[in-house]
């Protein structure tokens, strides 16, 4: 059973190959500067293969590829991350830490090893810096131009012998979208593999120099239309004031397109599982077995399979601003702020992927190199509205606002997301002010070029969170559904309450805590949800969908929100109330229900000193949030 | 003087960073080194940071306090006050 929530990245399979196979292969490592191309570079190579290899001395994931190289070896390609230098002295737990402890694990192992560095032939001064720190040390290299394309496009030419000459490394240009990329670049590395590495030059390049003499421009409209058209966009997205209120504009068109768009696909998703039920329900009779698949599997599971749309957009909502450029550009207008409140603008990248998933966003906080800083960015990036808590946000916005206009809801919707990047802001400035204080490193970072983003790219990650979504509904959705029908259909031994669900193992521990949860408007079912989702706050809805599942199996089955808003006590007022579903956005806005991203935190700290302060005080916030709203909207009439 | 104090559209190089070793060193590694040439292309409100383009064709966002520890000197011809 996958031990990760649906809003994840896709996990990378352990190894397969052999330690025999493992000895003799030769490891291609791919670095370069961000940006440069090297992803699309290891995906040419590896056709997407993806698993994490086992260094000595690299305690985080390295992720590798299997390729066959043309004399029929085998070599494994690694994908370091992107860096900008191996000499700088650096946090070891940053991207040029990891990259550095890489190379000295390598060369000290003694393993074969071919260095390939990707650079952009369009900032080819700043990569060649690079190049010089790799032939300094001593590593055997070769250097891949990617953006062969975009070089065209813009209407300049590079020598790549006179550049190979300059630095004394054999160099090639490509194109990373062509199919003859693979064969290229591995004849090249195969060539110098089998050349050997002495004749390497030694490191001492003038950049900016070698960059004049060998890259021409012979002139092209399409590059001085590009510029313009940089500089248009430029003046008016980094307009000082402008800018800023686009930024939030688009940010909050962002949050409420993935509401608008996927609430209609939802609300049919959740009328299918409906009708499935009831087909289930009128073809086999009302018995255990139909009671497990209808409230069971289909209630927990198939009520949060109708939330998919909205991760799915999420994420290719996301992909579009990052490929475009335009996150870059976002933390340049957000430095100021973030600098105030103890963050920088780097530390922005990881917070906005935090809202598509927290555990890849703590692993890219290795970009942040104050070390003060990436802490506080891991500590607070729990506080971002991941998409694991859409399906609650839609379940109660759908129950208790159902009757509002779609407008509404999406407004509720955006805020619960300012809800969270304001909880979080404050908590920095509160953390650096007392946990983390201490002086920070200002920001230097690198604004790329706009690029339209590649439709197929953006589509793949787009399956990619569809699978994600899938195999965690088929594995720990239903794993914990199932427990749970159980828990609520076995009775609780010496149990005195009256016959029925109310009497199971599940009422019983939910009711044990209702004394605590009370002032916050929550019964025995919210709580069973609540324990249900400690590990994955998505099982939340699933865990209603049985109880309600369960609770009404002899009634003709309904929407869980229809179930929900019509729920009574035994004295017919209803259960529950707007003020409980405030309540309970207010409650999964703050706490830390995710066990994948104790366990990012776990990695990238070091301890549990850190992931147990996280639990403890997000645990805290939704508690005492929780309480205060539905106390608060009781004295505003709300009802 | 020191990049902070550059106008919009000054074109300039730079002469110093005057920032201790280490740091120095690594903004010297993303492109912002002794001699590098640069263009301030704009500069985000409130003391935000600096958007400037180097000579090497790489666009960087520089923190208001970064630019104050990095001297430059105008380029002949360019656009000063």
């Amino acid at each position: 059973m996958s031990a990760e929530p649906s809003c994840h990245t896709e996990p990378a399979r352990p190894s397969g190959r052999t330690p025999r196979e493992l000895e003799g292969a030769l490891t291609i490592a791919l670095v370069g500067r961000p940006n440069s191309g090297k992803s699309s570079l290891y995906n040419v190579l590896t056709g997407g293969d993806a698993h994490v290899g086992n260094y000595p001395g690299i305690t985080v994931e390295i992720l590798e590829g299997n390729v066959t190289l043309p004399s029929g070896a085998h070599a494994i390609v690694a994908d370091l991350p992107g860096f900008y230098s191996v000499e700088a002295t650096v946090d070891a737990a940053t991207d040029e830490g990891i990259a550095r402890a890489f190379l000295e694990a390598m060369k000290q192992s003694g393993r074969s090893l071919v260095v390939v560095q990707v650079l952009d032939p369009t900032r080819l001064a700043l990569g060649l810096r690079l190049t010089a720190e790799l032939l300094r040390a001593k590593l055997p290299l070769v250097v891949v131009l990617t953006h062969e394309d975009v070089l065209t496009r813009e209407g300049h030419t590079v020598d790549v012998a006179a550049l190979s000459d300059a630095i004394g490394a054999p160099v090639v240009l490509v194109n990373a979208r062509d199919v003859s990329t693979k064969a290229v670049v591995l004849a090249a590395i195969e060539d110098h593999r089998r050349e050997g590495s002495e004749a390497q030059g030694s490191g001492k390049l003038d950049a900016a120099g070698i960059a004049r003499s060998v890259v021409k421009d012979v002139g092209s409209a399409t590059e001085l239309r590009r510029r313009r058209m940089t500089e248009r966009l430029d003046s008016v997205l980094l307009h000082p004031l402008v800018g800023p209120v686009l930024f939030v504009g688009i940010m909050a068109l962002l949050f409420a397109a993935v509401f608008l768009i996927a609430d209609p696909a939802s609300n049919l998703m959740d009328r299918l599982v409906g009708l499935a039920r009831a087909w289930l329900a009128n073809a086999f009779g009302k018995n255990l077995v139909t009671s497990f698949i209808a409230d069971g599997l289909l209630g927990g599971a198939g009520t949060v399979l109708a939330f998919m749309p909205q991760i799915v957009i999420l994420t290719v909502a996301l992909e579009l601003l990052e490929a475009s450029g335009y996150l870059a550009r976002g933390a340049f207008l957000v430095d100021r702020l973030l600098r105030l409140l103890g963050l920088s603008g780097r530390s922005f990248l990881p917070l906005l992927m935090g809202h598509a998933c927290a555990v890849p966003a703590i692993a890219a906080t290795r970009i942040v190199r104050d070390p003060r800083e990436r802490l506080t960015t891991i500590l607070v990036l729990p506080l971002m509205t991941c998409s694991a808590r859409l399906p609650t946000y839609g379940l109660v916005l759908a129950t208790f606002f159902g009757h509002r206009s779609a407008l509404f809801r999406a407004f509720i919707f955006v805020g619960l997301y300012f809800a969270g990047i304001l909880t979080a802001l404050v908590a920095s400035w509160v953390l650096r002010r007392t946990a983390t204080k201490g002086k920070g490193l200002p920001l230097v970072l690198e604004i790329p070029s706009y690029r339209v983003p590649q439709p197929r790219v953006v589509l793949r990650k787009a399956g990619q969170a569809a699978r994600r979504f899938l195999r965690d509904v088929g594995t720990v959705i239903v794993a914990v559904a199932a427990v749970l029908w159980v828990l609520l259909t076995v009775p609780m031994p010496g149990s005195t309450a009256a016959p029925g669900i109310e009497r199971s193992v599940a009422a019983s521990v939910g009711r044990a805590i209702e004394p605590a949860t009370r002032p916050a408007g929550f019964d025995w079912r919210i709580n069973v949800g609540l324990i249900g989702s400690f590990g994955a706050r998505e099982v939340m809805v699933g865990t209603m969908g049985v109880i309600f599942g369960v609770e009404n199996a002899a009634d003709d089955p309904a929407p869980l929100t229809t179930r929900l808003r019509e729920a009574k006590r035994p004295d017919g007022s209803p259960v529950y109330t707007t003020r409980t579903g405030l309540a309970l956005l207010a409650f999964f806005v703050l706490a830390c229900q995710c066990m994948s991203t104790i366990a990012a935190i776990k990695r990238e700290t070091g301890s549990w000193r850190w992931p147990a302060f996280v639990m403890a005080y997000t645990y805290a916030l939704a508690y005492v949030a929780a309480v205060l709203v539905y106390q608060v909207s009781a004295v505003f009439g709300i009802v | 003087m020191m990049l902070a104090d550059a106008h919009d559209g000054l074109a300039v190089r730079i002469t110093a960073i005057e920032l201790e070793g280490e740091a120095a060193a690594w903004i010297g590694a993303v492109g912002l080194h002794e001699g590098e040439e640069l263009v301030v292309l704009r500069r985000a409100v409130l003391g935000g940071p600096l958007h400037v383009r180097t000579g090497g064709g790489g666009e960087f966002a520089v923190a208001r306090e970064v630019a104050g520890k990095i001297a430059v000197v105008k380029l002949d011809g360019s656009d000063a006050p």
